[in-house]
């Protein structure tokens, strides 16, 4: 057990000390794990200095306007489809294709997009990532959400109706309350995706004032003189939302992961 | 008064204008955003520039066969998916056996196993040139630590070895979630098969082999699609270790495609080769799912 714990954090540990090493350090044969004094002049450097401070915003916009999105659109298409019976087994049908296109390759979509956005005028804007965002998050939002309905009993609600509410309404206060851990996990999955995305922000994005935080990190590291302690210092940046999430939620993400099949 | 299954049935003309209303954004969304591009993609993939204007010709498809990059990249991506899976597969499911009892601080330890998974691409990729960087990363200084001479390990420049170090980067980040899935699997297995394992005789062998594999079929089957999936069409970590090199050495299908559109600017091309590897995809996880629900039934 501790060895596996070892294999999985040692290279992150790796990189964070990179970070705090003053540049005489970095470069020591063989370098040290432990014994160095820590600085934090490639945090400065990297936020103040070179600008990473406008990706972190650009990408904790994107990621959450996304999120929210997908939250709502998919939430009521999940509530549609986990109580309401369409006609030629739609339910069914919708549901799988909701998936499938989850399925894609993310550059099977990419290149036809940055098409349209360069058509549309709207490369290198946070609009276009937020809208790519969304669709690419709804098909997930959708499938989880519909999970949680169904494994509802569905008293409460007809009680309501029974009562005169509208749908919404009894959506809004009856059923809502009921799901929103579920609601929340869902929320914190789409948050890191949308976080982590890279593919489709290096497509639509290449101005400084558009680019989320990974096409900067990437930016950079793929140029030719590679300063390694502001480039781990934008990484731990990066990682720090993940890693809270991960604690707060590592219950549901094995079920979420496994798209439910398992519950972990 | 009976309970209809479903609060309503599609009867009525007017019960559907809610349910419609409520699935309406989602679908456009998807619609436009997800099946659009997929159509813009498939007419610029039968058109190409002549000096007369576009012209309609299955000739980006036919250049495929003959395109030694297309073959290569494809060659690539299998040998990556297939050893990066099969490594995954194997320790996932070794660590899951091994450690299947009731652990303690479970919390803790599944997320700290969780991280790397979660991380984004990119920092995967910082992470691990650090760590392979041949002069001052961890992995090499520990090495000569041992008295192993590293001048010939430079990992991720290295035409021979940079294979091999993306596809063990893929092993580290993905190996946990492999872990973590079947370990839950296990453990919903219950107690009964066992004990009637037991009084039949049975050997620790023959119940590995006949209760705890079929019963394990759907978590494996599960993760074996979700990770093939994701292999085929693997980008991000390559792209920050080795861009697809050195030269040629890394680059799989989706880098590939990048390349030509984006550096290329070849897009009827790059859509073309994009719809060879959908229909790879689809093909596979067809097959997969059939597996799965055959499992059902059985």
């Amino acid at each position: 057990m501790i060895p596996a714990l070892l294999f999985a954090l040692a290279p992150v540990y790796w990189m964070l000390t990179i970070s705090l090493k003053s540049d005489v350090d970095q470069f020591a044969s063989p370098p040290p794990w432990f014994g160095f004094t820590p600085t934090l002049e490639h945090y400065y450097d990297a936020f103040v200095t070179r600008g990473f401070g406008q990706y972190l915003l650009t990408s904790a916009i994107v990621s959450v306007a996304s999120t929210l999105c997908a939250l709502v659109i998919g939430t009521l298409a999940a509530y549609a489809l986990a109580r309401f019976e369409l006609p030629w087994r739609l339910n069914r049908h919708l549901s799988l294709w909701i998936l499938s296109t989850r399925m894609f390759p993310a550059i099977v979509t990419a290149v036809p997009l940055f098409l349209m956005m360069r058509d549309l005028r709207l490369l290198n804007t946070r609009a276009s990532l937020i809208v790519v965002y969304t669709a690419f998050n709804l098909p997930f939002v959708v499938w989880m959400m519909r999970g949680f309905f169904a494994d509802l009993p569905r008293d409460l609600e007809e009680a309501a109706l029974v009562d005169g509410d509208s749908r919404l309404g009894a959506l809004r206060r009856v059923v809502l309350p009921l799901v929103t851990p579920g609601l929340a996990a869902t929320a914190v999955f789409c948050l890191i995706v949308s976080w982590n995305e890279f593919l489709f922000a290096l497509v639509l994005t290449q101005t400084d004032a558009a680019m989320t935080l990974p096409v900067g990190i990437a930016g950079r590291v793929t140029q030719y003189e590679i300063k390694w302690g502001v480039m781990s210092a934008a990484a731990a940046v990066a990682l720090v939302p993940i890693l809270v999430f991960a604690l707060a939620l590592q219950k549901y993400l094995v079920r979420g992961l496994s798209l439910g099949a398992v519950k972990g | 008064m009976p309970k209809s299954r479903r609060f309503f049935s599609a009867q009525n003309r007017r019960e559907w204008l809610l349910p419609a209303i409520f699935i309406a954004p989602a679908l456009a969304v998807l619609l436009s955003l997800s099946i659009y591009p997929l159509i813009y993609s498939i007419t610029i993939s039968l058109q190409q520039e002549t000096s007369g204007g576009a012209v309609w010709t299955f000739g980006n498809f036919t250049r495929l066969t003959s395109d030694n990059f297309f073959l290569t990249a494809m060659a690539h991506t299998f040998v990556y998916a297939v050893v990066a899976l099969s490594c995954e597969f194997l320790l996932g499911l070794g660590l899951a056996l091994l450690l299947n009892s009731k652990l303690r601080g479970r919390g803790l330890f599944r997320a700290s196993l969780l991280v790397p998974m979660m991380l984004p691409s990119v920092v995967v990729g910082v992470v691990w040139r650090l760590m392979l960087n041949p002069d001052f990363g961890a992995l090499n200084g520990t090495l000569r630590r041992f008295g192993i001479n590293t001048e010939s390990l430079t990992w991720t420049a290295s035409p021979k070895l940079a294979m091999l170090s993306v596809i063990a980067v893929d092993v580290w980040q993905w190996t946990p979630f492999v872990f973590l899935v079947l370990l839950a699997g296990l453990q919903a297995i219950p107690e009964e098969p066992y004990e009637a394992a037991l009084i039949d005789g049975s050997s620790r062998r023959q119940t590995f082999w006949h209760v705890t594999l079929p019963l394990l079929k759907p978590s494996i089957l599960i993760v074996l699609l979700l990770r093939t999936m994701d292999l085929l069409r693997v980008f991000d970590q390559i792209f920050i270790l080795t861009e697809g090199g050195p030269g040629f050495a890394t680059e799989t299908i989706s880098l590939y495609i990048y390349r030509t559109a984006f550096r290329f600017f070849d897009f009827g091309y790059a859509a073309a080769m994009s719809f060879v590897l959908l229909a790879l995809t689809n093909v596979i996880s067809v097959v997969y799912i059939k597996f799965l629900q055959a499992k059902e039934a059985g």
